[in-house]
């Protein structure tokens, strides 16, 4: 027994001995694992934070999220349904080849035609759009042409990466899976599946998007992804210095985080919007009065700020104040128990209403406290805590709408509103959880999907957010900030309200 | 987990009367001790409502994460502290050995009664009773517990009933194959071939004069088998598959802790000692037992 | 005699990997929850595309005509696609499996370990301090929850004294070419004591605690098994002849009395090859139960039926060598 204790502390001792390392490194401790390392072939936003490091788009967005271009040189829209972009010289993958408009050509039919990746076609295939056809129209421009007008097609091209069309041919239909061959600021060293991703210097890196200073080569040699799932872990990883950027800080931690000296908090307005959807089709919440009662019983303010800490801003409609065609004038619910109850009793509950809140486990905590403040108000909600797939097939459109209510969000990479009005307030759509329809708000968000003046379109989104703000088909919650914990040796960056950890431009001490 | 079924399966029945059996047990001061807290934990469950000094589901955000009573900012009516909702964690964990031992006690008896009368089946009638039988447990024994229950919990959703549901319908196995085994043996002794002999009906054999006499093995298994169920209960709540919230369970109540390990080590630590202290308790009883009614293994 | 009893053994293992297979494939089939839509977590896309998917994932099959290609295809080793990641199941699984390999054994060598010279101990010292002792830790042993159990430790050593690291397999500094993929093994067959060190450290909270119940257990029967050896006729006779008591002791009668440990540590390498996910969920190691948890959330259909299977095979084979132990090592048993 002492003999193993005594084995125990020597290896601890050794294990804080630092393992040498030599270059100028950052390590970024993050959620979860890359699913797969072929840009075209996933539908996951993580797999595509860490992958944007090894490869390029077309396009790209700068902190403050607007569209500039990093592949391609320039675009213009030639008329509704075209799009030409004119590429980069001199740009290299990884391999040291020259990148070419045929690659563009091909990484974009891999993207959209039937069955090109292996028989199968990519998840990726909408974020496209309606695409017609890509073509090369000389060697270094690039012509999308769409089936019908798009308007959103700048906004969506920095999802998509470029690929060499040799390599991948070479590498074949598993290839991009596991290796890369990008034009990104990094190239892949190892991937340890689970995890972490390994990742160094592209040296003869072409310097990245022109409007994003500094243009030039990564400022850091290698670059580490480490997976760290559990919250307290990713968090005491930071504190030890294990690593210098970690996302999905726990509000809860930042007191500790800012405290500690060598790290800080950093924060972003996230794009995803939280509300609790109230299924409008039936009893109780297909009476405006109560829909309004629920608005009115719970008190945002306080569970932002005890239990989020004051990381998130309180919406009173679907978009982030940082959207495109984000309604400032939009009333707010206030907070009125006796009012809420009121309302109640005038819509034929004057002895309350028992419903169901349905949630998933992570919103455990803000549930519970919504639950507490609506049954105070007499809207008894009994919460349900059910897994993702459960949920999403108890709340699909075309089932058999019986829940009451459902704490959900909905997010908005592109913080365009087609992206988030669309799927979760026109009727029938896929992400419609109140199953509301109201007319004239689906002939609003039609004419706005094809309007290409974007003042009349901003108009357009702006008067359906009047609308859904009087008609509450949701409790209205908040849009929670991204936190970010980071070392105080990192410069350079800056967090970006599509969740992307870009690392071309930081440097560390 | 087959070495604890293994390990006490004796090789005969044992014919020591039973109240000899809890003379021994009660000699032992440890397993009595033990005893007695399980007793406290009992009626603890039971009388949750009167023992609680707060409503376990109560949130006070203004409470959130109130360190012990001993602790710089704690009060002494809530002693062990509050969770990240503001509820007193002392009533919770009164209000969860309810579930805790809801589930363990609900869990062993059913299993242990398809179990012992599937493995009566199977042992006594051989044929292909038996094969069906010992396939399925074959079967069910290929599966990593806590994976088929996860399956189950997704398949069946949340909820008290799916869990035990969950749980029981692998749990069978254990006593199943224990009686199995007794069976298989006794059948071939001499109370069972004289039965036979006069012609006494097949159910009646097995009912009236196998099952009397392997019972023993089949109790001390259930005991055992109570810890483990506890704790496959508290590691599916952990796992966020178990009862729903806000309903307290100690599995729940750890991971939800597990958030705030860094500063708040009371939320989870607590509930995890709740949960060893009844586990260890059952086990250390259940030993006892196992020693009082089968001599045999006491050395 | 053992090749018989392998394609005995062999010829049982098809009904019950037929039977698994049925058992998840009609769970799977009675599960709410559709991987599609959890994929797109219910963002605005083309039926076509819907569509498009559900057929490459062969979602738009009857479930019976899925069950058979799954089987056709299983019988020539091809587990399909990982729906989420989108490459082959067998690579996957292959990715996570040496992790896990590691860590389960890691945890049987701590439960070896510790049990055998302790249940020793116990049963020579019978009734006396250290018998106590041990009886009151396989107690304790058998009576940790594993998740929080783990969550102390790293709560004590990598949070408080920051000794130990809080989660992963190795410090990603340490590049070591894959030979056998058990970090610990590698890195010193590559010649790499500091990498040794280092993945030594990030594998002893998850295996310590994964060791636990099963060296509890394995105390238990060493100690058995110990003094059953002791009282027989041959070691009485041994002491009669007047060989020193240690060398009866740790020669003799350890030899006979490790075959029910062996026998019943390998049986239980099965269940803690299946059952460390809490382990892996709480010290964030990259291993496959984790994934396979992941899997049945995402309702990651393909993998889960690898897996499962998976696990079924070396459930079956590790029974089987548990067996081929008791036998080899115990000249009495025949098969």
């Amino acid at each position: 027994m002492l003999r193993k204790a005594l084995s125990i502390t020597v290896l601890a001792l050794a294990a804080a001995l630092p393992v040498s390392g030599t270059a100028t490194e950052l390590r970024v401790g993050f959620t979860t694992d890359a699913l797969t390392l072929d840009p075209g072939n996933h539908r996951n936003r993580d797999t595509e934070t860490i992958i944007r490091n090894l490869y390029d788009g077309l396009l790209t967005r700068n902190s403050k999220m607007n569209i500039v271009p990093e592949l391609a040189e320039s675009w213009k829209q030639v008329d509704p349904v075209t799009y030409d972009f004119t590429l980069r010289s001199g740009v290299t993958f990884h391999d040291g080849s020259l990148m070419t408009a045929d690659d563009v050509v091909f990484t974009f039919q891999r993207l959209t035609l039937e069955g090109a990746l292996d028989g199968k076609t990519s998840p990726r295939k909408d974020l496209v759009g309606p695409v017609k056809s890509i073509t090369k129209v000389d060697d270094r421009t690039v012509r999308f042409t769409l089936k019908e007008p798009w308007p959103i097609l700048p906004a969506m091209l920095p999802v998509q990466e470029v690929v060499s069309k040799a390599f991948t041919e070479k590498a074949g239909p598993q290839g991009l899976a596991t290796q890369a061959n990008g034009t990104g600021p990094f190239k892949l060293v190892e991937w340890r599946k689970g995890d972490t991703v390994i990742m160094e210097r592209h040296d003869s890196y072409y310097g990245g998007a022109t409007d994003i200073p500094p243009v030039g080569k990564a400022c850091v040699e290698r670059v580490i992804f480490r997976v760290i799932p559990e919250n307290a872990s990713r968090v005491a990883a930071l504190l030890a210095g294990e690593v210098d950027i970690i996302n999905e800080l726990p509000p809860y931690d930042m007191k500790k985080v800012e405290a500690n000296g060598k790290t800080r908090v950093m924060k972003v307005n996230g794009t995803r919007t939280f509300f609790v959807a109230l299924n409008t089709s039936k009893k109780p919440f297909d009476d405006l009065r109560v829909r309004k009662a629920a608005n009115m019983a719970v008190d945002r303010a306080l569970i932002i700020d005890r239990v989020l800490l004051g990381t998130a801003v309180p919406l009173n409609g679907v978009m982030s104040p940082d959207a495109f065609g984000f309604n400032s004038d939009l009333p707010a619910y206030q907070f009125d128990v006796a009012a809420a109850k009121k309302l109640l009793a005038e819509a034929g509950y004057p002895d309350g209403v028992d419903v169901t809140l349905d949630a998933e486990g992570p919103f455990k905590d803000v549930v519970g406290a919504i639950a507490g403040m609506l049954s105070k108000a007499g809207i008894r909600a009994k919460v349900n805590i059910s897994e993702t797939s459960t949920l999403q097939a108890k709340w699909a459109p075309a089932g058999e709408k019986t829940g009451d209510m459902m704490f959900t969000s909905w997010g908005n990479g592109s913080l365009d509103p087609s992206d988030i009005f669309v799927p979760t307030l026109r009727t029938g759509g896929r992400g419609n959880r109140a199953f509301y329809s109201n007319k004239e708000v689906d002939a609003l968000l039609d004419s706005a999907d094809v309007e290409l003046d974007q003042t009349k379109r901003a108009n357009l989104y702006k008067k359906a957010q009047t609308i859904v703000n009087g008609e509450a088909p949701w409790i209205f919650m908040w849009l929670p900030q991204d936190i970010y914990g980071v070392s105080k040796r990192v410069s350079g960056w800056e967090p970006s309200a599509d969740s992307r950890i870009n690392l071309h431009d930081v440097c560390v001490k | 987990m087959n070495a604890a079924a293994l390990s006490v399966a004796p090789e005969k029945p044992t014919r020591s009367p039973t109240w000899e059996s809890l003379r021994r047990f009660v000699a032992d001061r440890f397993s009595l001790l033990a005893a007695i807290v399980v007793a406290l934990f009992i009626l603890m469950a039971i009388f949750a409502p009167w023992l609680a000094p707060h409503d376990p589901d109560e949130n006070d955000l203004l409470r959130r994460l109130q360190p012990a009573a001993w602790m710089e900012g704690g009060e002494w009516s809530y002693l062990l502290g509050c969770d990240g909702l503001g509820r007193d964690i002392l009533s919770r964990i009164i209000y969860g050995a309810r579930v805790s031992i809801a589930i363990g006690v609900v869990v062993v008896l059913i299993a242990t009664a398809v179990g012992t009368a599937l493995g009566l089946a199977a042992g006594y009638m051989r044929g292909w009773v038996d094969i069906l039988v010992s396939r399925v447990i074959d079967i069910l024994l290929g599966f990593p517990y806590l994976i088929f229950a996860i399956a189950l919990m997704a398949m069946m959703g949340p909820g008290l009933e799916n869990i035990i549901l969950a749980l029981v319908y692998k749990e069978w196995v254990v006593p199943a194959r224990v009686v199995r085994g007794e069976v298989l043996a006794a059948r071939e002794m001499e109370y069972v071939e004289a039965a036979r002999a006069v012609g006494a009906p097949r159910l009646h054999i097995m009912v009236r004069e196998i099952l009397p006499n392997i019972l023993s093995p089949v109790i001390v298994v259930s005991t055992i088998r109570m810890a483990h169920v506890i704790i496959l209960e508290a590691s599916l709540s952990f796992l966020g598959l178990g009862v729903q919230p806000p309903t307290a369970s100690w599995g729940s109540m750890v991971a939800d802790g597990r958030a705030f390990i860094l500063d708040a080590w009371w939320a989870s630590t607590f509930p995890g000692i709740a949960i060893l202290l009844l586990v260890l308790s059952i086990n250390v009883a259940s030993q006892g037992l196992r020693d009082a009614f089968d001599p045999k293994f006491s050395d | 005699m053992n090749v018989l009893a392998l394609v005995g053994r062999t010829a049982q293992l098809l009904p019950v990997l037929l039977g698994v297979s049925v058992i998840v494939f009609v769970m799977m089939a009675l599960t709410p929850g559709d991987p599609v839509e959890v994929m797109l977590s219910g963002q605005q896309v083309p039926p076509e595309q819907v569509q498009a998917m559900r057929h490459d994932m062969g979602l738009d099959r009857p479930p019976l005509e899925r069950f058979a290609v799954f089987l056709g295809n299983a019988l020539t080793g091809d587990f399909g696609l990982s729906f989420f990641h989108r490459r082959p199941v067998t690579d996957v699984i292959a990715e996570r499996l040496p992790a896990t390999i590691e860590l389960t054994l890691a945890a049987l060598l701590i439960a070896l370990a510790v049990s055998i010279p302790l249940g020793v101990l116990a049963a020579v010292h019978k009734n006396r301090f250290i018998d106590r002792l041990a009886a009151i830790g396989s107690l304790f042993g058998i009576s940790l929850p594993g998740f929080w159990f783990g969550i102390i430790m790293i709560m004590i050593f990598a949070v408080h004294m920051q000794v130990l690291p809080v989660s992963g397999r190795m410090d990603y500094a340490c590049e070591v070419a894959p030979i056998t993929r058990l970090m610990t093994i590698d890195s010193l067959l590559r010649g790499r004591p500091d990498c040794f060190s280092n993945a030594l450290s990030h594998i002893i909270l998850p295996a310590l605690t994964l060791a636990l119940p099963m060296a509890a257990v394995l105390t238990r029967v060493q100690r058995a098994a110990m003094l059953e050896v002791l009282r027989s006729d041959y070691i009485v006779f041994a002491h009669a002849k007047g060989i020193s008591r240690r060398r009866v002791l740790w020669r003799h009668a350890l030899k006979n009395a490790l075959v029910p440990t062996v026998t019943v540590a390998a049986m239980e390498t099965g269940s803690l090859l299946g059952g460390n996910m809490v382990v892996e969920t709480v010290f964030g190691w990259p291993g496959l139960g984790r994934l396979v948890v992941e899997s049945i959330f995402v309702r990651n259909y393909p993998l889960i039926q690898a897996a499962v299977l998976f696990y079924a095979v070396t459930y079956v084979l590790l029974n089987f060598v548990a067996d081929l132990l008791y036998t080899m090592l115990n000249p009495r048993v025949r098969l």
